[in-house]
């Protein structure tokens, strides 16, 4: 699986990225570069948010469907790539450059 | 004849009548109770919340087999996302604020301590580790000889709910006035003071009787003249505090506490010498090794060996406290080597330096506040200042950062005005300029709360001590502000 590792490096290292987690369809987190508190806490409360987006996403419109997902808050921006079995949250702190 | 014979003879079958009589007695009740007796035995048991044992978090396993595919999909928009993103000012100057926005300062309490009937000034404040009580020292201003005044220190526990205005909630008594006081950072109950002899005390508030520690006595080894500053220090490693003292003799001495005898003994000393002035303010005929009085002092946030120092003269210095600078003059009775610290020296002031503190959040910002009536901020790099702040407002007798916003600065002015700054949104207009004592007298001191972020303390001439609560603005960091303090110190000065 070095090319899922090799990836996964590869974003981590981008310029202000705090974290990376990938979390599969039930929301249990697969792979993390967090500690294990944070990932818990994230994976469980991104799950949830996206899941609640994506519905919002097909009641507006049956046709439409959920492609990325971007919070940004005063500290960092948390980043979602949704999936049909997994989910990419990517966490940035674009001031920390 | 008689013939005895003794036959067996039945014997005589008494019968004992029995009389059997009915008797009947009665004792009393017998009163029962139940009476339950146990020994107690107390073992004393600590008990603790242990840290969960961090429990190995049980990653899931990929089941399906995609999880290549999907970072090979996503992957390269995400890369795209967070270039955007570092590159993006979209959100530039974009800030929301969703809580309750106060905009403005307001006073909370004023503190005042009436025995001292108005003829002390407030000479220094301090907020203890947990931010929770302030100190106030008092002092007069106006001494013909030696100090022969009463003066106290008088602390105020703001978080008690019954807070009296006029009755502060510990009173130290001093022989005479106290120039400076300093809490210690991490015991709340640890204040030291210097006074206008030239000790430096020690007192614990979470005494019941004397209070005092220790102190620093009035020999030789103590300051010559009025101490002007204590500063708690926190060595390399971060593990033991030191005290440091600064004084108008010219000396900073590093103190160590001998708590058995009582007594603060010299550790390492320094002396700022007439040979550390720039070229243009030596003055013919004086001897390089006179000493010049150090008004205020104050240590780098990071770099724990470097410390600024401000000087009646105007000028400042930074010092280094491993520098091996000429010794003091022969004239100088002291039991510890004193020597000179200085390793650069700064453009100068017109006047007196009240106030130099060093930025908690950029490495290379200061500013200071002085008699000239200016603020400046001077990158700890060159000598000219950065930015010259005039108020028009008199003399300005303490500058201090804030402890959470790296742009804003608060200043107090004689004319008993409290100027906030924020360099973000204007370098010459304060954003708040706010009357802090009755009766516009000059303002002495002001010191935010590191702690409990929204409080600011001022103390006047008339000894009255004001608490103002920031607005939230003040407050709220967006994260550019130690980049927009590190871009104005690069910039060469005007």
């Amino acid at each position: 699986m070095s090319e899922v590792e090799e990836t996964i490096k590869r974003i981590q290292s981008h310029k202000g990225v705090s974290g990376i987690i990938i979390v599969n369809a039930d929301g249990i987190p697969i792979r993390t570069t967090l500690d294990n508190s944070t990932t818990v806490q994230y994976s469980g409360l991104i799950h949830q948010l996206a899941a609640k987006a994506k519905s919002t996403v097909r009641d507006l419109d049956p046709q439409n469907d959920l492609t990325f997902l971007r919070i940004r808050s005063k500290k960092h921006e948390i980043m979602v790539a949704p999936d049909k079995e997994y989910l990419l949250i990517v966490i940035q702190s674009p001031n920390e450059v | 004849m008689f013939i005895y014979a003794v036959s067996s003879v039945r014997p005589l079958e008494y019968v004992i009548l029995q009389y059997i009589n009915d008797r009947e007695t009665q004792t009393t009740a017998l009163l029962v109770s139940d009476e339950a007796v146990q020994s107690y035995k107390t073992v004393d048991e600590a008990v603790q919340t242990d840290e969960e044992p961090k429990r190995k978090l049980r990653l899931a396993e990929d089941t399906s087999g995609q999880l290549a595919n999907f970072l090979r999909r996503t992957e390269p928009y995400i890369i795209k996302q967070l270039t955007n993103n570092l590159r993006s000012r979209a959100f530039d100057g974009y800030d929301v604020d969703l809580e309750d926005d106060s905009t403005s300062v307001t006073s909370l309490h004023t503190l005042t301590y009436p025995s001292l009937q108005d003829k002390f000034q407030v000479t220094s404040l301090s907020w203890n580790s947990t931010g929770s009580v302030i100190g106030a020292s008092y002092g007069q201003q106006e001494h013909e000889d030696w100090c022969t005044h009463r003066s106290v220190m008088c602390t105020w526990n703001l978080d008690r709910t019954g807070i009296v205005a006029d009755k502060p909630d510990s009173k130290i008594e001093v022989d005479s006035c106290l120039m400076y006081i300093a809490f210690h950072p991490k015991n709340p109950a640890i204040v030291a003071g210097g006074s206008f002899n030239g000790e430096v005390l020690l007192w614990d508030l979470s005494r019941e009787d004397d209070m005092l520690i220790a102190t620093s006595g009035l020999g030789q080894d103590s300051h010559q003249e009025p101490v002007t500053k204590v500063y708690w220090i926190t060595d390399a490693k971060g593990k033991k505090i030191y005290l440091v003292s600064a004084s108008g003799d010219g000396k900073i001495i590093q103190w160590k506490i001998d708590r058995k005898a009582q007594k603060l003994l010299p550790k390492e000393g320094f002396m700022v010498m007439t040979q550390s002035l720039p070229r243009q303010m030596k003055v013919k005929g004086v001897r390089g090794d006179r000493e010049i009085g150090v008004t205020c002092l104050s240590y780098h946030s990071e770099d724990r060996e470097t410390f600024i120092v401000g000087s009646e003269t105007g000028v400042i210095f930074k010092c280094s406290m491993y520098s091996q600078g000429p010794p003091a003059g022969s004239h100088i009775v002291s039991s510890i080597p004193l020597r000179s610290p200085v390793t650069f020296t700064y453009n100068p002031h017109h006047g007196p330096v009240y106030a130099v503190e060093c930025s908690p959040f950029h490495r290379n910002a200061f500013v200071s506040a002085s008699m000239d009536q200016c603020i400046r901020l001077y990158s700890l790099l060159q000598a000219q200042p950065v930015l010259t702040i005039e108020p028009g407002e008199g003399y300005v007798h303490s500058a201090t950062w804030s402890p959470v916003k790296a742009t804003v600065i608060a200043a107090t002015t004689q004319s008993g005005n409290l100027l906030i700054y924020d360099l973000k949104q204007g370098k010459t207009v304060p954003v708040h300029n706010i009357p802090a004592s009755s009766n516009k007298e000059p303002v002495y001191a002001c010191q935010f709360n590191p702690q409990q972020t929204h409080l600011l303390a001022t103390g006047d001439g008339k000894g009255r001590v004001q608490i103002f609560k920031l607005s939230s603005k003040l407050q709220q960091v967006s994260g550019k502000e130690t980049e927009f303090l590190g871009n104005l110190v690069n910039v060469t000065a005007e």
